[in-house]
């Protein structure tokens, strides 16, 4: 059963999003990451709304599925809400007990909230709508540039799309281990801290041994189907730019335009 | 054409210390001379450790020789400049198919080896595509691996080489891990790669049932290659095959074993058929002779006293959503106190989830399980463990629930102490020896009585004799159970749950992956266990003639539910059923079945090789008797052309080694040839 777990959160469906070039996606999310720490008006965050809003109808993914990343950070955002709402000083609205709220704070609070809210619909909107595997490609084409000053921008992404793969089985393996400590009467469920640390020690053991196990044996296949690094590899999928892609890239640059330029611009919220 | 040459070939495997001294020196291959022909399909045998892998690794240059040299289509593996050429032209697939495949899709996992020699774009697709279509997994491409069958996972393995366009494949077991459908699978796309696209085929395997068909064979022992040549030429050495360790495959074992009883049957045959054809001419076709082959009656099945009793199990994942399914549905049976059972169904028929609901590590959706074990045990929860609320519960269900009027427990009443129950009926997972885990054997094995509370010095005493128990003794105790060879491992971690002293004791493919030598080893262990201590047995398995050589009663599951249940005679007339689940039965079975096809008849059913050989033998000598008392020629004659209506010859049987002859030219054709 552990093995139907896919990691990320793709959501396989056909649409222009999912076909954009990931370096594309990988750019564009972080673009709209800082814009909405830029723009400071309300009707920005309306604008930034409407955008994402259009995106999430084009991209075929329903809006449930997005809102499923919104569950994870509840809590902080309860958090930091609530802070901002009783702790920001200025003219008092509401006072009840020690708590009163501002109306500086209201303000603070209902801006941090939306921006925290859309700053997971984006970003959620880019993993639903990208594999893994196109991830990591999108980085390591996207990051080339740094391979020269040195950084091993192929290893890393190789390394990362192995673990992809390897997650789901190493998973499973420690399920299996745990039944079978299990089965000789092990306890992973009672006693304190230390003694829990301790019962994990016939699982972990096991579970690295196993890990180096499966590493030695896929470096031989890797070295067998003739590996040697990036050097003169070619790829069965390149990464190449298509029009849509010049498009998406143009209308993000008028995007983060358009938000530095409100920040100068007197807007009436 | 020669594509591979070995000359003088050696391996030492060099442990070193810290400072690079060398502390020990193994030779795993030594003074190998060999010549492979292009095009050809090679089989290489041996027992673990008699240097068939490390060969392999040689012959594509992932290990370099210490003597000698390799050259593969005429290029040194030493010359470092060549070596990329080597291994584009040898593809390799190792055992364990979930280590070799590298991407989370099936179709770039294929396209892996192309990007890696700086293949064109383009040309990696039309390479993938063809390489997918040769072993058939097209519809497979966009699938992650991790949703395929093992032997799905191994062709897309298989894909992966033949996307580089190798000339050569090396298969180091492939089908080691699978259940038999999917070395099945395996086999046949490897023989089409063979045939069809004249790739030169070295498969290394362990069952014998696949090197029939293949051009030639070397058996390997000590790092050395002790035989060599076509299956027919290896396989007449019976005897000198069985003192290395090795098997032949069970027809030819049986005809070896009728020949030495005194009986015309040729050398190495390796065919049913060949089989068939050659005792059509030695046995009788009337039907009152019948052979006097009785088969051994079970003593376990006529008392009816249960020590597990399952009724109306199901086990339903994900209840009540749209990916509801049922890994076990309605399976109702009873396991005999001191039997042996066993355990059939392919991969994904519930055989392994239905284990681990007998010692409580699942929890059933719906039915009971009830126990009754011969000490009683207080199975019940100790009251202090108890929170508030199960105890409202327990009072509310009561012992009742608990204890049926006929003395047995309901493993799921509240009170029931589901921990206790994991130490009465022990259970030892697939690959055991990968959940081991402390410094020294004797420590491991003490960890399941420890963890029973039993106190330090006691527990070493069970730990002893449970490891007394697998045939390992003292001088094991002290070692690290890692530094043990796959068998003792194995034995080590079955000892780990033998030393809580379980009343029934389940094993999960106890012999998966073991050679042939550690195999029998292991079985003979587990009979001689349950034969001194009367434990009942639970062996889960999928290969048929397991099964029948070493079970009482055997249940069979399919997709979650269970399909038939009885003695494994009972079970194994239904052989057509068996193959209709995809899971065959034992050739003996098949043996049985074509020699009546032909008129030999047999009353009871011979399950083993032994036990056929017995019933055959004893058939021929009361015919042979009978022949020299009247004149039953004629008659055995009359009814023979009658039952097979195959054209009157003269009354004359022709010699034997003649009629094998005719047999094997009319390959396929099934009629009477005597």
């Amino acid at each position: 059963m552990l093995r139907e777990v896919t990691l990320g959160q793709y959501y396989p469906v056909d649409s222009v999003i999912h076909r954009l070039d990931p370096r594309v996606k990988l750019l564009g999310t972080v673009l709209f990451l800082i814009s909405l720490f830029i723009v400071k008006s309300w009707i920005m965050y309306g604008v930034a709304a409407l955008a994402l809003a259009i995106l999430i109808k084009i991209s075929n993914v329903p809006f449930r599925f997005m809102t499923r990343g919104l569950k994870s950070i509840v809590i902080l955002l309860l958090i930091s809400v609530s802070f901002n709402l009783f702790l920001t000083p200025g003219e008092v609205l509401v006072q009840f007990w020690i708590l009163k709220i501002t109306r500086e704070g209201l303000h603070i609070a209902l801006m941090m909230g939306a921006r925290l809210i859309l700053l997971v619909l984006g970003s959620s909107l880019m993993t639903l709508t990208t594999t893994p595997n196109q991830l990591t490609d999108g980085l390591e084409k996207g990051l080339g540039v740094l391979k020269k000053v040195g950084v091993p921008v192929h290893e890393i992404s190789m390394m990362m799309s192995i673990a992809l793969r390897f997650i789901p089985i190493l998973i499973e393996e420690t399920d299996k281990i745990m039944k079978a400590q299990q089965a000789r009467g092990a306890d992973f469920e009672s006693g304190n801290l230390l003694q829990r640390a301790k019962a994990m020690v016939p699982i972990l053991v096991p579970l690295f041994i196993s890990a180096f196990r499966r590493a030695n044996d896929l470096a031989m296949a890797m070295e067998a189907r003739c590996y040697h690094g990036g050097e003169g590899r070619t790829k069965m999928k390149p990464l190449r730019y298509a029009a849509r892609d010049r498009i998406a890239y143009t209308l993000m640059f008028l995007y983060l335009g358009l938000s530095v330029v409100s920040r100068f611009v007197a807007l009436p919220f | 054409m020669k594509i591979i040459d070995a000359l003088h070939l050696a391996y030492d495997y060099i442990r070193t210390d810290e400072n690079d001294k060398v502390v020990e020196k193994t030779r795993a291959l030594d003074n190998i001379n060999l010549s492979i022909e292009a095009g050809s399909f090679v089989c290489v045998l041996g027992h673990n450790g008699s240097g068939k892998s490390t060969l392999a690794k040689l012959i594509n240059g992932l290990n370099l020789p210490s003597e000698g040299t390799m050259l593969v289509s005429g290029r040194d593996t030493k010359d470092e400049k060549e070596i990329w050429n080597i291994r584009k032209e040898t593809g390799m697939v190792f055992q364990n198919p979930d280590n070799q495949i590298i991407a989370s899709v099936v179709e770039e996992d294929v396209g892996f080896g192309p990007e890696n020699i700086g293949v064109p774009t383009d040309e990696i697709w039309t390479r993938v595509n063809r390489a997918l279509e040769a072993v058939d997994m097209v519809p497979y491409r966009m699938k992650s691996p991790n949703r395929l069958s093992g032997g799905q996972k191994q062709r897309v393995a298989i894909a992966g080489t033949m996307a580089m366009l190798p000339k050569t494949i090396v298969l180091d077991e492939p089908t080691a891990m699978l259940d038999p459908s999917g070395r099945k699978e395996v086999i046949e796309t490897i023989r089409e790669l063979n045939q069809k696209m004249g790739v030169t085929i070295i498969l290394i395997t362990h069952y014998m049932e696949e090197t029939v068909d293949a051009d030639r064979i070397i058996v390997m022992d000590g790092g050395k290659v002790v035989m060599d040549g076509a299956p027919r030429e290896v396989f007449c050495h019976v005897e000198e095959l069985k003192a290395i360790h090795m098997d032949v495959p069970e027809v030819t074992e049986l005809a070896w074993k009728l020949q030495k009883a005194g009986m015309p049957v040729p050398d190495a045959v390796l065919t049913r058929e060949e089989l068939v054809a050659c005792l059509q001419c030695c046995l009788p076709k009337q039907v009152d002779f019948e052979p006097n082959f009785v088969k051994k009656k079970p003593a376990h099945m006529d008392i009816t006293d249960p020590v597990i009793r399952v009724r109306n199990l199901s086990h339903v994942y994900q209840k009540g959503t749209a990916m509801e399914s049922y890994a076990l549905k309605d399976v109702s049976f009873e396991i005999q106190r001191g039997s042996i059972v066993g355990f059939i169904g392919h991969t994904g028929s519930g055989k392994s989830t239905l284990t681990q609901h007998l010692n409580g590590l699942l929890k059933a959706t719906e039915g009971t399980i009830e126990v009754k074990f011969r000490d009683d045990t207080d199975f019940r929860k100790p009251r202090k463990d108890q929170s508030a609320k199960t105890r409202k519960a327990a009072q509310a269900a009561d012992a009742a629930a608990l204890v049926s009027p006929d003395g047995f427990l309901n493993i799921y009443a509240p009170d029931f102490n589901m921990k206790e129950l994991r130490f009465k009926v022990g259970l030892v997972f697939q690959y055991p020896e990968y959940q081991l885990f402390e410094v020294d054997v004797i420590t491991d094995v003490m960890f399941g009585p420890k963890n029973q509370g039993v106190p330090e010095a006691e527990a070493r005493k069970r730990a002893e004799e449970a490891l007394r128990m697998v045939g390992l003794g003292e001088a094991f105790w002290q070692k690290s159970p890692f530094e043990l060879s796959g068998g003792q491992k194995r034995r080590v971690a079955i000892a780990g749950v033998l030393a809580m002293r379980p009343e029934v004791l389940i094993l999960d493919e106890p012999t998966a992956g073991l050679d042939p030598a550690g195999r029998d080893d292991l079985f003979h262990q587990i009979q001689l266990l349950h034969k001194q201590s009367g434990m009942t047995i639970v062996l889960v398995s999928h290969s048929m003639d397991d099964v029948a050589r070493y079970t009482e009663q055997v249940i069979v599951l399919d997709h979650g539910e269970l399909r038939m249940s009885g003695t494994p005679e009972e079970i194994f007339k239904r052989y057509l059923e068996l193959e209709e689940m995809g899971l065959g039965a034992p050739q003996m079975t098949y043996l049985i079945h074509e020699l009546k096809d032909v008129g030999i008849r047999f009353k009871d059913r011979p399950d083993t090789v032994d036990e056929m050989c017995a019933a055959i033998v004893d058939l021929w000598k009361r015919y042979t008797k009978s022949l020299a008392g009247k004149q039953p020629v004629k008659t055995a004659h009359d009814s023979r052309t009658a039952a097979d209506g195959s054209p009157a010859q003269d009354g004359q049987i022709k010699p034997v080694a003649a009629a094998l002859q005719d047999s094997r030219e009319e390959a396929g054709k099934e009629d009477g040839v005597c």
